[in-house]
């Protein structure tokens, strides 16, 4: 560059004084790249309709922390139970009633059964859930002899016990999953020794680190903490699936009677007006007890795994999802058809008619796709009011049936007792308003951002 | 307007008679009948079910139900007080009374607190106070009713022991707080959520600048301008409202152990006695629906540009 300087200037100054002069440097008669050529260009790169509300939704940090706590709702409650080793309906022995944080003495340690022979049994990481071996005798063998001994519970990660005298007093342990079909075990490892003497205890102090119940447990022994994951998991499933078939009947419903016009309009909005006036507490409660004994027939009988995954879920929610396709839906044809009856006047559904689009393919291919903000908003709003309904119901005694649990039959199980063990109430309600309110916020923050006009 | 109120009037009728016959034919599609004990035999079921018309087809049934309600007549329990006539349980015990009466202090309760924190919230818009009462509010209408009972009860009855735990039959003041509490705290948070947006909207308006400069003081433009305009939407809250201080009432009542027809509704539900079932949802849905259609004509009063043949949320 010097020497381009150096050959054209008129004055022969020196390059330097004049490139600090003008503040250019070396590189500053380089041809320009493509992203200097690209911020010389005045119009904006598009931005999607998705990007553009992800854009407005992040810069509202109320509705992002919400978002935040709602997805660390979701881990606590779907994630949560592979992490805590109970489960939601075992009923630990001798660990009934206990206080958060707290774990039984039984669980702490591992017993000295006396019989033919002495065995341990080591404390359960998740006892109860295999069954595939029953009580009875069982023989191990080491160094060429057999010992016999008895187990009279089984557990699903080990077995610990105390050998006979024969061999050297010595703790081992069995993995379960060395035990072959035929009942005997193949190999173990040995992992502590104690002396003889301890031969004749009822019980060695053998402390073992155990996972604290923390939310304590219920009057039957199951881990509350679980039960309040289990709890959220299926409040926060009837809630999505609530909303989403709200959103289906509502969405198609809406657009129909806003597209169609005229007399099929006024009839399905009579119908809308009809059922928005009915007291629907009344309906849904009735309902509850009506549909609790055919649906429950119906899953018993029914060969189909959907209908058996509806049965798993008990007729008490399935029927909270009937009651939401006949009866809460309304809101949602309401607001589709305000949308539809704005957007039908537009051009591109008249060029759509033109070129000989059927109804169908107009609804879906041009109207829905344009109030999808409304249609998200809305669902998502519909959440927090399903998990009310539902909670509401398993309070006065509906609902989800044991020992499957949700957030509303925990705190109306936990009003038994209140008195004596308020935490078994608030730990419920209090990831029952977090997941609540959370929703609400996102919501508020997706009407904002989603369709800016509405804001406030 | 007259034609409006008519109008409307014929299509609440129509709404009840609907409601009525949804409770009917639910009601009678669960196999049994209010009659099987573990003692009873065939016989007696068959004598009970003649007795009380239950042998007849459900369309008579039906008919006959409508019938006596036109007359006044809401039939006798089946079950619960058996022989007893419905409407001696609900109005000559004061179920119903009570009911109401819990039922309207928490809607005025809500209306009178709801409304102006509302309007206090939009007129010192990002002030403290406004910040606070959108926390309190939008805290408030996440906690579900039952558990704001419970733990009322929990404070204050047990462990403060400063009200009583059973409220009863509402006998004294003290027994009122905590079921009023609990039935309007979530109104009153919704209300003033409510109100502080549509007031929020109104003084955003052109008039209101126009009596500001006029040199109309703050106080006159609130009450005179701005309330009356804001209170169009929350006017429309107040249908759903009522129908959600009945819904309160099931678990208050429960909670509160108050005699009430909300408590009433849920056993008569739960027991299958078909009449009061059928009364019950008779009288609540008629209130409702009632209130439905006073919020209505209320709605076109305050807002004569809404057209009068529906009604557009």
């Amino acid at each position: 560059m010097k020497e381009v300087f150096a050959k054209y200037s008129p004055f022969q100054v020196d390059p330097k004084e004049l490139e600090e002069a003008f503040g250019l440097d070396e590189n500053s008669f380089d041809s320009a790249n493509e992203s200097e050529k690209e911020s010389m260009v005045e119009m904006h790169k598009s931005i999607s309709y998705w990007a553009d509300a992800w854009r407005r939704f992040k810069a509202n940090h109320v509705s992002m922390v919400a978002l935040g706590v709602f997805i660390v709702c979701m881990l606590f409650a779907f994630a949560g139970p592979k992490f805590v080793p109970y489960n939601y309906a075992d009923q630990l022995r001798n660990a009934q009633k206990l206080g958060p944080m707290e774990y039984s003495k039984q669980e702490q340690q591992i017993k000295l059964i006396e019989g033919k022979c002495k065995a341990f049994y080591a404390t359960a990481l998740r006892p109860g859930s295999i069954t595939a071996l029953d009580k009875g005798n069982y023989v191990i063998k080491k160094g060429g002899k057999t010992y016999a001994f008895t187990l009279d519970q089984i557990w699903e990660d080990a077995v610990i016990m105390y050998m006979p005298s024969g061999i050297d007093a010595e703790l081992i342990v069995v993995k379960m999953k060395d035990i072959v079909s035929d009942g005997s075990f193949i190999t173990y490892d040995v992992v502590n020794y104690t002396d003889t003497a301890a031969e004749d205890a009822e019980e060695l102090s053998l402390v073992k680190r155990v996972f604290p119940h923390v939310f304590g447990t219920d009057s039957s022994g199951r881990d509350s903490m679980v039960r309040t994951m289990f709890g959220a998991r299926v409040s926060i499933i009837i809630g999505i699936i609530a909303a989403l078939i709200v959103l289906i009947i509502g969405s198609i419903y809406g657009s129909i009677s806003g597209l169609a016009g005229g007399t099929v309009d006024f009839i399905m909005m009579r119908i809308v007006e009809l059922i928005y006036s009915i007291p629907e507490v009344l309906v849904v409660l009735l309902l509850q007890v009506v549909l609790k004994d055919p649906l429950q027939a119906w899953f018993d009988s029914s060969k189909n795994p959907f209908v058996k995954g509806l049965g798993d879920l008990g007729s008490g929610i399935v029927s909270i999802f009937i009651t939401f396709a006949l009866l809460y839906w309304v809101t949602m044809a309401r607001i589709v058809r305000g949308q539809v009856l704005q957007l039908k006047k537009q051009e591109y559904v008249t060029a759509a008619t033109a070129l000989g689009a059927s109804s169908r393919r107009i609804i879906k291919r041009h109207l829905l796709p344009n109030c999808v903000g409304q249609l998200v908003i809305t669902t998502c709003l519909q959440i927090p009011s399903a998990i009310f309904l539902e909670s509401f119901l398993s309070f006065l005694g509906m609902g989800v049936s044991a020992p499957m649990a949700s957030l509303g039959s925990l705190c109306s199980d936990a009003l038994q007792t209140i008195s004596l063990f308020p935490y078994r109430l608030i730990f419920p309600a209090i990831i029952l308003t977090i997941i609540v309110l959370s929703l609400n916020l996102v919501g508020d923050g997706l009407r904002d951002s989603l369709d800016p006009r509405l804001k406030k | 307007m007259l034609l409006y109120i008519l109008k409307r009037l014929l299509a609440s009728v129509g709404t009840l008679l609907v409601v009525l016959a949804i409770t009917f034919f639910l009601m009678n599609a669960v196999p049994g009948s209010p009659f099987i004990t573990e003692k009873s035999t065939p016989e007696q079921i068959a004598a009970a079910n003649a007795k009380y018309g239950l042998d007849k087809p459900l369309i008579v049934q039906f008919k006959n139900y409508l019938v006596s309600y036109c007359q006044g007549d809401l039939g006798v329990s089946l079950k619960m007080q058996e022989g007893t006539p419905v409407t001696d349980i609900m109005f000559h015990q004061g179920k119903f009374q009570l009911s109401i009466k819990l039922g309207l202090i928490a809607l005025l309760v809500s209306v009178i607190i709801g409304i102006p924190l509302g309007c206090i919230a939009a007129y010192n818009r990002g002030s403290g106070l406004d910040g606070f009462l959108r926390v309190v509010t939008t805290v408030g209408v996440a906690i579900p009713g039952f558990v704001l009972a419970t733990l009322l009860l929990v404070t204050f009855a047990v462990k403060l022991q400063w009200l009583p735990t059973i409220s009863g039959s509402l006998d004294n003041v003290k027994a009122y707080i905590m079921p009023i509490i609990s039935l309007s705290f979530y109104n009153t948070c919704y209300l003033a959520k409510l109100t502080r947006t549509s007031m929020l909207d109104a003084i955003n308006q052109d008039y209101i600048r126009t009596a500001r400069a006029k040199g109309v003081t703050t106080k006159s433009i609130v009450i005179k301008h701005a309330l009356r305009n804001s209170l169009i939407p929350v006017i429309t809250f107040l249908g759903p409202l009522i129908a959600g201080i009945i819904t309160g009432s099931f678990v208050v009542e429960s909670t509160f152990s108050i005699p009430g027809l909300g408590k009433y509704f849920v056993q008569s539900v739960l027991n299958r006695d078909y009449t009061v079932i059928m009364a019950t949802t008779f009288v609540l849905s008629a209130l409702v629906i009632f209130m439905n259609l006073v919020v209505d004509i209320a709605y076109k009063i305050v807002d004569p540009r809404i057209t009068l043949s529906s009604r557009e949320d």
